[in-house]
């Protein structure tokens, strides 16, 4: 990646700058490659392809409105990528965005509605509890794991479905509001997340605290002892015990900073754009988080340029359909052609060459389920 | 030990040969691993295939079994000439191996272990009945007690072995390869199993037996093949040689270099253990109570065999693995409930034996593996768990110049760079804190001759500097270049102490467990 | 009396109902990941089939031929699973990921294609309710367990069978080594890239009946997302099984149980949404409760290149 040839001072924004276009290069040709395929399936249902993702395109980012709507899809899919990413650097798989989102919104939504009476000081203080419940929530799987080798990527799938079905239990039975859509009680108005205006609807400041906690993600990888330490684990457990690094900790940590991560993103979802806990709530950003993840090659600036893409798609596909007639469902089918594409190591090197290796790395642990 | 063979010289000439290897030659990259090697193998014979680890024993061997393909070469079975493209074409030509890492499927039973891929059926079903009596009359046959009905998992190494023996036999083989069989083997096993080879040879099956243990080979071999980096050195009947002139032949590689020695001035003691019992990972003892003293000023030279313990000495040293029974002292301090993290903080530098996956973070940056131990020290970091790259980044150009790393450009990935560059960063790091004492393990493995002179030169340097340097090789040349005393490790024990003058058939016969010192076990 | 009696046949009978896919699904991902390859894709092959099935009966009018689009989607979801991960080394965990996404992505966007707008089919043909004379007039158990579709006999059979298939042939023999040691098996001469594609294979034909077993006997129609999950809770009955046929048709049942039991009487007393926690809950207690020992297949998860 790096030219020893270059030099010091004022070749350092070359040198950012061509890391920054090899690592863009491949999930960049991961894209154009699924929607070429997206492109031979509309041709496939009689429709045109062309129109359709110009339809896309302008649904995305054609207008106010549309990017608005990017930016609220693009919020909770940072989060969620962020606690994949977190978790990937310490080399462990988290599915559990899903849930660890859920107890987050659960938070906010119980916390927004009975600290009300505090007015904007609830906003920080609910955001707040959201990074703990969530902490603690991605902290189960990571003592699962540390302590009882029980591996993550089963524990935090299933524990995905018991936040689910303990937060709709929550937000229907305890925590039930008077509204008509089944759900919690709205939380007070004071207390919400302002939103942004200048005509982007529902988009509001919570894509600032995303692009921050981004910035917090990046901060803890590469400017902490922490960070350090979940990343020499995540490289080499080897060594990292040679240098005296706690694996076990760190394991525990990793899940548990992402889970803070994923936590947040629920709360911020709930405070900015829905003000309740609706059942059902939004589904599979967790799920689309490991695809945003992965897209940004389990970095946190990465993260946030996967969100806008997929947020971008998801926003485009009602206009598509809108528009052209092409089912919005399209936009799934791409996000899976693109995740199968970008773990492909040895396609990689089939079409790159072994060298290209490097491409693809970043995008697996490479560790199995047996033990 | 297993009596000498009664057949003073095996089968002798008039044997066929069963098997035959011409001019092999296999190269992996820039490296030989084989370079026109040449055996013959007789019915009826043991052949001992000695040579030192990496000598390129196994390589061979993998050829032999269709593993490898050679580059170069000729193999004939039966006189006839024959490709092995893969295992199953090995053991279509009678050809089983015993690898040294079992391939047994723990969970399974022995029948099923034995008979997986050519498995008795009756109709479509598994015929597990004949399966089991098929592995009884065989284990009956040779000897090889084992019960077909228990699971691998529950069976202890040596009787795992049989079933590996048993798998070869099963599928016909007429010519079985052995790869450091006794490795993992307690001494009764290991003489079971030297019994149980005497009737394979006797039924007229064929053997090679791959060691680097010299001193086994006297009882049981006819004739010994020596490899030395990659060439045959000699083949030598086994009753007309004796263990010192194997040590020789196997060992003995030219002088790179004599290194210019200073006399030094002996200090108090700085790195100390005490009756120290380790665990390897297995959970086998791999130390049993060692007693080490290196002092200021000097390099204590480990010599021994690869895997008799030094790899879990050094770790319990540096605080990497528990230390299960005695006690470790760095300066006077008793030091044994100590992380990794905290004797480094107190002066104790490790060079691992194994750079890849313990010495430097493959995928870091070379500053971060500078700062691979002192990340969590000022002035690398500060207040709310801070770290300073900046600093880091720093220290790491410093350090990579002084050690001469090529490229010393701290952004470089660590596994981008040469073997011996690696070492000569791990050098840096482990050398530039002025430590007190230092565990150098094999320190110049697998290096260039410059890198080696490099390492060579530092560690003398801290030698007078008065640091305490425990060296670990594998390399005699090396332990005694460089050593002021040596210890001799075997079996996980200190079985003797010589000066840095002793020589090759002296070390050699305290490496193979036989020296004066040593009692008979 | 007589009515406790009808009640325990009608929570038999419902419990049959719930645990069927559950089975087939679960057999599916033993066979794929006792040769090595993880399936977390199981929701996606069902869901896919499920789809296949039913638009594969709806334009021929015959539950056969559904049933065999059913099993080619299944097989052909598979496929890619196993081209991606056991050709091409991806990492197992996000192809299986890929796949849910992709049946998600492709049974929405097909069923624009091909009623019109999402949401439900048409009704389809199904299999009928097939009632064993004899057997059926047993009380109780009769009309639960011998009044059901084709398919829950076809589960009855299937059963036994992968238990011999996995325990007592050659095949099986083969396939539980390439997901424990695939070392071993290359040297004994057996290719462990077939082993592991035979294994995927299977997993999508016998997922594909789970899901032919939703759309075409539970419901004589497709819905969007009707899988609703039972991918994720099959997989918890094949670790729960301990990835054993039995095992996992035993913790199917018992889900299955679960959610019956609290359908018809308790659902005042334990809220449903716990119920449907307790596979999960199961499932992480059981995987920390081994954790030390590996019940899992030891190369589960883990590409193999030959040297």
């Amino acid at each position: 990646m790096t030219r020893s040839s270059t030099g010091r001072g004022g070749s350092v924004f070359r040198r950012v700058l061509s890391e920054a276009v090899g690592a863009l290069l491949f999930p960049v040709l991961a894209i154009l490659i699924s929607f070429a395929i997206g492109a031979a399936i509309i041709l496939a249902t009689g429709r045109n392809p062309i129109a359709a993702y110009s339809a896309l395109i302008t649904g995305a980012f054609g207008s106010p409105a549309a990017i608005g709507r990017t930016l609220v899809n693009a919020t909770p899919l940072i989060f969620t990528g962020l606690a994949v990413a977190v978790a990937f650097r310490a080399g462990l798989f988290n599915i559990g965005g899903e849930g660890q989102f859920y107890i987050g919104a659960i938070t906010a939504a119980w916390l927004g509605v009975s600290l009300g009476f505090l007015g904007p000081i609830a906003l920080p203080i609910t955001l707040v509890a959201c990074i703990i419940t969530g902490f603690l929530w991605g902290a189960i799987p990571g003592a699962l794991k540390a302590y009882f080798g029980a591996h993550e990527v089963i524990t935090t799938i299933m524990l995905n479905f018991i936040a689910i079905n303990l937060t709709v239990y929550l937000a229907l039975n305890p925590l039930r509001g008077s509204g008509l859509v089944p759900g919690t009680e709205n939380v007070a108005a004071a207390a919400r997340i302002p939103v942004l205006g200048f005509g982007l609807g529902r988009a509001n400041l919570g894509i600032f605290v995303a692009i921050l906690a981004a910035v917090v993600a990046y901060l803890i990888l590469w400017r902490t002892k922490r960070g350090f330490q979940i990343r020499a684990v995540g490289l080499s457990p080897g060594a990292a015990n040679y240098a005296g690094i706690p694996i076990g900790r760190n394991t525990v940590l990793a899940l548990a900073i992402g889970g803070a991560f994923a936590g947040l993103g629920g709360g911020v979802e709930v405070m900015g754009v829905y003000g309740k806990m609706a059942v059902p709530f939004v589904a599979n950003v967790g799920f689309n988080g490991i695809g945003v993840a992965l897209l940004g090659r389990n970095h946190p600036f990465g993260v946030v340029l996967g969100a806008l893409v997929f947020g971008g798609l998801f926003s485009g596909a009602q206009e598509m359909q809108f528009q052209t007639d092409v089912p919005l469902s399209l936009t799934v089918v791409l996000l899976a052609v693109i995740l199968l594409l970008v773990t492909a190591t040895r396609l990689v090197e089939l079409i790159f060459g072994k060298r290209a290796r490097i491409l693809a790395s970043g995008t697996r642990p490479e560790k199995g389920l047996g033990q | 030990m297993v009596e000498a063979r009664a057949r003073d010289n095996g089968p002798g000439a008039k044997a066929p040969k069963v098997l035959e290897m011409t001019g092999v030659t296999k190269t992996f990259g820039p490296v030989t691993a084989n370079d026109d090697v040449s055996l013959v193998l007789h019915r009826g014979e043991i052949l001992g295939l000695l040579g030192e680890n990496g000598a390129g024993k196994s390589t061979l061997m993998k050829i032999l079994y269709g593993l490898y393909k050679p580059d170069s070469g000729t193999i004939y079975v039966d006189g006839e000439e024959v490709q092995i493209r893969d295992p199953k074409d090995a053991v279509r030509r009678g050809i089983g191996m015993v690898h040294q890492h079992f391939t047994l499927i723990p969970p399974l039973t022995v029948a099923e272990n034995i008979v997986l891929g050519a498995e008795p059926r009756k109709g479509g079903a598994l015929d597990l009945n004949r399966a089991m009596r098929e592995t009884e009359v065989l284990s009956e046959r040779y000897g090889l007690k084992v019960d077909p009905r228990a699971r691998v998992a529950d069976l202890s190494v040596g009787v795992q072995q049989r079933v590996e023996i048993l798998k070869a036999l099963y599928r016909d083989a007429r010519i079985l390869i052995l790869d450091e069989p006794t490795a993992v083997l307690t001494p009764q096993e290991t003489e079971d199993l030297y019994r149980t080879l005497q009737e394979l040879v006797a039924d007229g099956l064929s053997i090679i037996l791959i060691t680097h243990k010299l001193g086994e080979l006297l009882g049981v071999s006819d004739n010994i093949t020596i490899i030395r980096d990659g060439r045959v050195v000699d083949t030598v009947k086994t009753s007309e040689t004796e263990e010192g002139s194997l040590a020789r032949l196997m060992v003995g590689r030219e002088v790179l270099l004599r290194v210019e020695k200073g006399e030094n001035e002996v200090g108090t003691p700085r790195l100390v253990a005490q009756g120290l019992v380790v665990l390897s990972s297995t959970g086998a003892t791999a130390v049993h109570g060692v007693d080490i003293e290196v002092r200021a000023g000097e390099i204590l030279g480990v010599a021994g065999v690869d895997g008799n313990g030094q790899v879990e000495l050094a770790e319990a040293l540096a605080g990497t693995r528990l230390v299960h029974k005695g006690r470790v002292y760095l300066d006077g301090e008793d030091v044994t409930g100590l992380g990794a993290d905290e004797r480094q903080e107190r002066g104790l530098a490790y060079v691992p034996e194994d750079r890849s996956h313990k010495g430097l973070v493959q995928d870091f940056s070379l500053w971060e593996n500078n700062a691979l131990k002192t990340y969590d020290e000022p002035p690398f970091s500060g207040r709310f768990g801070r770290i300073f790259p900046k600093v880091m980044r720093r220290r790491a150009a410093q350090n990579l110049k002084a050690y001469d790393v090529r490229p010393s450009e701290p952004d470089a990935r660590a596994g981008a760079l040469s073997g011996g560059n690696q070492q000569k960063a791990i050098l840096a790091r482990e050398l530039s804190g002025n430590p007190k004492a230092i565990i150098a393990a094999q320190p110049t493995r697998g290096v260039d001759v410059g890198a080696i002179e490099f390492i060579h030169r530092q560690l003398l340097e801290q030698r007078e500097e008065g640091k305490a340097i425990l060296l670990i090789s594998l390399e005699l040349e090396e332990v005694r270049s460089l050593s002021d005393r040596i210890v001799v490790m075997y079996d996980g024990r200190i079985v003797g102490e010589v000066g840095p003058d002793a020589t090759d058939e002296e070390l050699g016969l305290l490496m193979a467990g036989r020296g004066s010192g040593v009692g008979e076990r | 009396m007589e009515e406790t009696l009808t009640a325990l046949g009608a929570i038999l009978a419902s419990t049959l109902r719930n645990a069927t896919p559950l089975i087939f699904a679960a057999l599916g991902g033993m066979f794929s990941e006792r040769s090595g390859v993880v399936n977390i894709g199981l929701e996606g092959l069902m869901l896919i089939s499920a789809f296949a099935g039913a638009v594969g009966a709806f334009y021929s009018g015959n539950a056969l031929v559904g049933l065999a689009t059913a099993l080619g989607a299944g097989l052909l979801f598979a496929l890619i699973h196993a081209v991606m991960c056991i050709t091409f080394e991806a990492d197992q965990i996000i192809s299986g990921t890929a796949i849910n996404l992709l049946a998600l992505g492709g049974t929405g966007f097909l069923m624009v294609v091909f009623f019109g707008s999402g949401g439900t089919t048409p009704r389809v043909a199904s299999f009928e309710l097939v009632r064993i004379p004899g057997l059926a007039d047993i009380p109780v158990i009769g009309p639960a367990l011998f009044e059901q579709s084709l398919l829950v006999y076809l589960m009855y059979f299937l059963v036994p069978l992968t238990f011999f298939v996995v325990f007592r042939t050659p095949f099986g023999l083969r396939l539980r080594a390439s997901g424990e040691v695939p070392e071993a098996v290359d040297t004994a001469g057996v290719s462990v890239t077939r082993m592991r594609y035979y294994g995927v294979a299977l997993s999508g034909m016998l997922a594909a009946l789970g899901g032919v077993y939703l759309s075409m006997s539970l419901l004589s129609a497709f819905t969007e997302g009707m899988t609703n999950g039972r991918g994720f809770i099959a997989l918890a009955a094949l670790i729960f099984g301990r990835w054993n046929p039995i095992g996992a048709a035993v913790a199917a049942l018992l889900f299955g149980l679960a959610q019956a039991v609290t359908f018809r009487v308790a659902q005042d007393v334990i809220p449903l949404e716990f119920v449907q926690m307790f596979p999960y809950i199961l499932t992480i207690v059981v995987l920390a409760g081994f954790g030390g020992r590996a019940i899992a297949p030891s190369a589960l998860g883990k590409p193999y290149r030959k040297e």
